[in-house]
C-alpha cells in the first residue's frame, strides 16, 4: 500500500550502478526502502523464439550472448543437452579442455564482478586491476577461437579445434621499442598452455593484492557486513543457487553433487559462507577464484601429457576437416548436409544444468525429431536472484540497494534473454 | 536402465502418489510425471512436504505450446509420383491435429530439485481446453515461482489463479499478444520508430518478413544410433 | 559600463552580414580551434546495454586506455557530448534512449557500436528488437563488430574526431 508520505524513486534504466538495464521503482520512507519493484525486459531479445527457427549449431552463438561476462559457461549446458539427446559423449581431451575453459570463465566472471562491485561501492582502483587480469584471459579466448568474447567454441561432440601451439606476439613499432616488446612477449614464447600456466603462477599473488585492499578494510566491511542477509531456509525457498546459496551456508555445488565432464577426477574445495550477508558472498567468490586457479593447473598438467582428438569422429554430427572436404566425396556430402540442413536430434526432452559462476544455469530442450529445437527454455540464475531483491532490500537504505545489486551478480543478457 | 539413485525415487513416488492418476516416464536419466490440472496443487504439496521426497527447490517453471509439434517443411519419408519434394517455405495444409483448440495445446513444466536427497524430477501439466488457458499457481508452495509464472503468462498467455501479481514482465509495457505462441510471427507485428513531427517514439506495422533459410526437417531414420 | 570592461559578441544587425559573406578568416580559425578542443575531450555518457558494454569497459581499462584520448565516461547526459550506444536496443528501451539523447546539450554526436546497434545484428528478426538505433536517434559513426574489439571502438572514436574536425 502506498503511504501518502512515501517517495517513489525511479532507479532508472540508465544508471552507472544499474549493471546494465535495470529499472527499479522504489517506494521509500526517507532514505529507507519500503518496497522495490524491478522492471526487467529492457533487454528482452527473444532468444528462445529465435532459436526455434535456427538449426541447433546456429544457436550456440545466442548462448554466448546471454551472460556476456562468462561466455563459454553459457554454451556448455546447451551443448551438453544436445549431446544427451543425441546419445554421444565427447572425447576425454575435449572434456578437459571444456573444464579448463569453464574455470577460466569462472575467473573472468568473478574478476568482473569484483571490479564492478568495487566500483559501485567506491573502490574504483579495483576495476582497473581486475580488467588487467581479464585482458590476459580474453587473449586465451582469442587464441583458441578467434574472438575475444563470444567464442562459440564448444560444439556437440567436443570443441571446435585443438589448443594452438603459438600465441600471437606484440610487434615493435615506432611507439614501442624492441626491448619493451621483448619484455611484453616473455610469456608468449610457448603454446597456449604455457601462457595459461604463467597466468596461474602470477594470479594467486594478485588475488592476495585484492584481498589486502578489501577483506580487512573497515569501509568495505561497513558497506557489506549485515547487508542483504538471507537465511538458509529462505535461500532455498527463493531458489538461490551458486555463491548466493553457498554464502548462506548450504553446501551445494553441482560440480560435486552431480559431476559432469571430468570434475569427479579433479581435486578442489568448495567455500561455504556462514552468515549469508554480502561480505560472506564476497569471501566465497574470492576463494572460488583461488580454487579455479588450482583446477586450471591440474587441467594443464593433464592436457600436456595426453594428446588426442578433441571432437568425435562421426561426420553426421561434426564437420569433416576442410582440407579433406576439398578432395573426398563423402566428406563433401557430409559437409553439404551439415551446412544446408544440420543434424536432426531424436525426439525427447532433457534438462541439463551446470555450475555457472553465478549459480545453476540450465537448458531445457524439447525436440520433436527435427533439425531445429521445438522449445528451448533457458533457466538462468540471475533471473531468480533478481526476483528476490524486494525481500533482500526491505528496510535498508538506498546506498545498500547498490551493494545488494552488486552482490547478486546479475547480468541483464541472462535475465531478459 | 534405471540408475540406483532413481530406483529409490521411483518406489517412493509409487508409495506416496498412489491415489493420483499420473503418467510416469524415464528418459535420459530423468523422471517425468504427467499430472492432471486438478491434482497439481496437492501433488506439489506432497512432493515438498514429505520428508522422504523433500523437493524443496523449484528450479524452473516454463510454458510450452504444442501446436506445431511434429510439423515440418520438407517431406522426407516418401516420394511422390513427380519425385522427391524440395524444401518448401511453409506447409501447404496444416493437418487437423494441429488445429487451434486441441485440448493438449498448452502445458506447464516444473523442474524440482531436492537438496537433501540430491535428486530431480520434472512435472508436466496440460492446461486443458479452456481459453485463455489457466492453471493453479504454486507461489504459496515455492516463492520462486512468482517471476516464472509471470513470464509464462507474458509469453504464452497462461493464467495462473491466485498469483499475487500477474502482469507482464519481459515484453514491452503495452504489448499485445503472447510472443512465444506458435502462431505469433517471429518478427512480431509492430516495430518502433521515432516520429520527427510529434517528437515521440511511436509504433508502426513491421516492415520485414522472416524468410526461413533452413527448412525444418524431421528425419526418423535412426541415423544417429 | 564600468572601467576596464568592454562588450563582446555580435550585434544583431551584423548577423545577416556574416551569413551572406560567409565566415571570414578570424571566425574560421576560431571554429577550427573550437573543433580541435571538442575532439580533444569527448565525454561519452555511459549507455552500455549489452555485451558491447563490456568491450567498452575494456577500452576504458588499462590496456586500451581511452583516457589518453580525453575520453572520460560521465554518468549524466547533461555533462556529456557523445553517446556510445553499445548493445542491442529493444522496443521497451527505445523511449528511454530518446530521452537520454534529448537531454544532452548541443553539440552532440552518436556512435553506434556493434552490429545490434547498427542494424539489429544477430537479433534482427526478433519481434522485440529495434533494427538499428538510427530508427530512434541520428547516428554519426557506425562501428561494426560483434562485439567490436576495443581497437575497433578506438578507431571509431578517432573517425568521429576526424569528422568533427572536418565539419564541426
Amino acid at each position: 500500500m502506498t503511504d501518502k508520505n512515501s517517495l517513489i524513486l525511479n532507479f532508472g534504466p540508465q544508471h552507472p550502478a544499474a549493471h546494465g538495464v535495470l529499472r527499479m521503482v522504489m517506494e521509500m520512507d526517507g532514505e529507507v526502502v519500503i518496497n522495490a519493484d524491478p522492471h526487467i525486459g529492457l533487454l528482452h531479445r527473444g532468444t528462445e523464439k529465435l532459436a526455434e527457427i535456427k538449426p541447433y549449431n546456429h544457436s550456440i552463438g545466442y548462448m554466448d550472448r546471454l551472460d556476456y561476462v562468462s561466455m563459454m559457461c553459457c554454451e556448455h549446458p546447451y551443448v551438453l543437452a544436445i549431446e544427451k539427446l543425441l546419445g554421444i559423449e565427447p572425447p576425454v581431451r575435449a572434456q578437459y579442455i571444456r573444464v579448463l575453459f569453464d574455470e577460466i570463465t569462472r575467473i573472468l566472471n568473478h574478476l568482473l564482478w569484483l571490479g564492478c562491485h568495487g566500483l559501485d561501492i567506491g573502490a574504483m582502483a579495483l576495476l582497473l586491476y581486475c580488467f588487467r587480469e581479464r585482458e590476459d584471459l580474453l587473449d586465451c579466448y582469442e587464441a583458441v577461437s578467434g574472438s575475444r568474447m563470444h567464442a562459440t567454441y564448444y560444439r556437440p561432440g567436443g570443441v571446435y579445434r585443438d589448443l594452438p601451439d603459438e600465441m600471437p606476439q606484440y610487434q615493435a613499432n615506432r611507439f614501442i621499442s624492441k626491448s619493451k616488446v621483448k619484455k611484453l612477449n616473455y610469456n608468449r614464447q610457448g603454446s597456449l598452455l604455457d601462457f595459461i600456466e604463467d597466468f596461474t603462477n602470477r594470479f594467486p599473488a594478485r588475488i592476495d593484492e585484492y584481498e589486502t585492499l578489501l577483506t580487512d578494510n573497515r569501509m568495505w566491511k561497513q558497506r557489506t557486513v549485515d547487508i542483504g542477509i538471507v537465511s538458509p531456509e529462505r535461500a532455498i525457498a527463493l531458489g538461490f543457487t551458486g555463491p548466493m546459496l553457498r554464502g548462506s551456508g548450504i553446501e551445494w555445488d553441482i560440480r560435486r553433487k552431480e559431476p559432469y565432464e571430468v570434475y569427479d577426477q579433479l581435486n578442489f574445495k568448495i567455500p561455504v559462507g556462514v552468515n549469508g550477508d554480502c561480505y560472506d558472498r564476497y569471501l566465497v567468490r574470492v576463494e572460488e577464484m583461488r580454487q579455479s586457479n588450482s583446477i586450471i593447473k591440474q587441467c594443464i598438467a593433464w592436457l600436456r601429457d595426453n594428446p588426442g582428438p578433441v571432437i568425435i569422429d562421426d561426420n553426421k554430427l561434426t564437420t569433416p576437416k576442410r582440407s579433406l572436404m576439398k578432395h573426398d566425396m563423402e566428406a563433401l556430402i557430409y559437409h553439404f548436409k551439415l551446412f544446408s540442413e544440420g543434424y536432426t536430434v531424436p525426439e525427447g526432452e532433457t534438462y541439463t544444468s551446470i555450475e555457472h559462476p553465478k549459480g545453476e544455469f540450465g537448458v531445457y530442450i524439447v525436440s520433436d525429431g527435427a533439425n531445429k529445437p521445438y522449445r528451448l527454455k533457458i533457466r538462468t540464475p540471475s533471473f531468480v536472484h533478481l526476483s528476490a531483491i524486494n525481500e533482500m532490500v526491505k528496510g535498508h537504505m538506498v546506498a545498500d540497494v547498490v551493494s545488494v545489486i552488486g552482490t547478486l551478480d546479475i547480468v541483464f543478457g541472462e535475465i531478459d534473454r | 536402465m534405471v540408475g540406483k539413485k532413481y530406483k529409490q525415487l521411483h518406489q517412493l513416488l509409487d508409495q506416496y502418489l498412489t491415489s493420483y492418476d499420473i503418467g510416469k516416464s524415464y528418459d535420459f536419466d530423468q523422471i517425468t510425471l504427467e499430472i492432471n490440472k486438478e491434482d497439481l496443487y496437492e501433488i506439489c504439496n506432497i512432493l515438498k512436504e514429505t520428508e522422504q521426497l523433500d523437493f524443496s527447490m523449484l528450479i524452473d517453471l516454463c510454458g510450452i505450446d504444442y501446436l506445431h509439434y511434429g510439423l515440418d517443411n520438407w517431406k522426407t519419408q516418401d516420394v511422390s509420383s513427380t519425385g522427391y519434394s524440395r524444401a518448401t517455405l511453409k506447409t501447404e495444409n496444416t493437418p487437423e491435429e494441429y488445429e487451434n483448440d486441441q485440448p493438449k495445446r498448452f502445458a506447464v513444466i516444473y523442474h524440482l530439485l531436492s537438496i537433501n536427497h540430491n535428486w530431480r524430477i520434472r512435472l508436466r501439466t496440460f492446461t486443458g481446453k479452456e481459453n485463455p488457458p489457466n492453471i493453479d499457481s504454486v507461489v504459496s508452495i515455492w516463492p520462486t515461482a512468482n517471476w516464472f509464472e509471470r513470464e509464462a503468462f507474458d509469453l504464452f498467455g497462461i493464467d495462473f489463479e491466485s498469483h499475487p501479481d500477474l502482469r507482464r514482465i519481459l515484453t514491452d509495457y503495452e504489448f499485445i499478444g503472447h510472443p512465444f505462441r506458435k502462431d505469433f510471427p517471429t518478427s512480431g507485428n509492430l516495430e518502433v520508430y521515432f516520429d520527427e513531427e510529434e517528437e515521440k517514439v511511436k509504433y508502426r506495422p513491421v516492415s520485414i518478413t522472416t524468410r526461413p533459410t533452413v527448412p525444418r526437417v524431421i528425419r526418423k531414420d535412426k541415423r544417429n544410433k | 559600463m564600468a572601467k576596464g570592461c568592454f562588450r563582446v559578441g555580435l550585434a544583431k544587425e551584423q548577423n545577416n552580414l556574416i551569413d551572406q559573406q560567409g565566415p571570414g578568416f578570424v571566425i574560421t580559425s576560431i571554429d577550427k580551434l573550437a573543433n580541435w578542443a571538442r575532439t580533444g575531450s569527448m565525454w561519452p555518457v555511459t549507455f552500455g546495454l549489452a555485451c558491447c558494454a563490456i568491450e567498452m569497459m575494456h577500452s576504458a581499462a588499462s590496456r586500451y586506455d581511452t583516457d589518453r584520448f580525453g575520453v572520460f565516461y560521465r554518468a549524466s547526459p547533461r555533462q556529456s557530448d557523445v553517446m556510445i550506444v553499445a548493445g542491442t536496443l529493444v522496443n521497451k528501451m527505445a523511449p528511454a534512449l530518446r530521452k537520454v539523447y534529448d537531454q544532452m546539450a548541443e553539440p552532440k554526436w552518436v556512435i553506434s557500436m556493434g552490429s545490434c546497434a547498427n542494424g539489429g545484428g544477430y537479433y534482427h528478426h526478433s519481434y522485440s528488437v529495434v533494427r538499428g538505433c538510427d530508427q530512434i536517434i541520428p547516428v554519426d559513426i557506425y562501428v561494426p563488430g560483434c562485439p567490436p574489439t576495443p581497437e575497433a571502438l578506438i578507431n571509431g572514436i578517432i573517425e568521429l574526431q576526424k569528422k568533427i574536425k572536418k565539419r564541426g
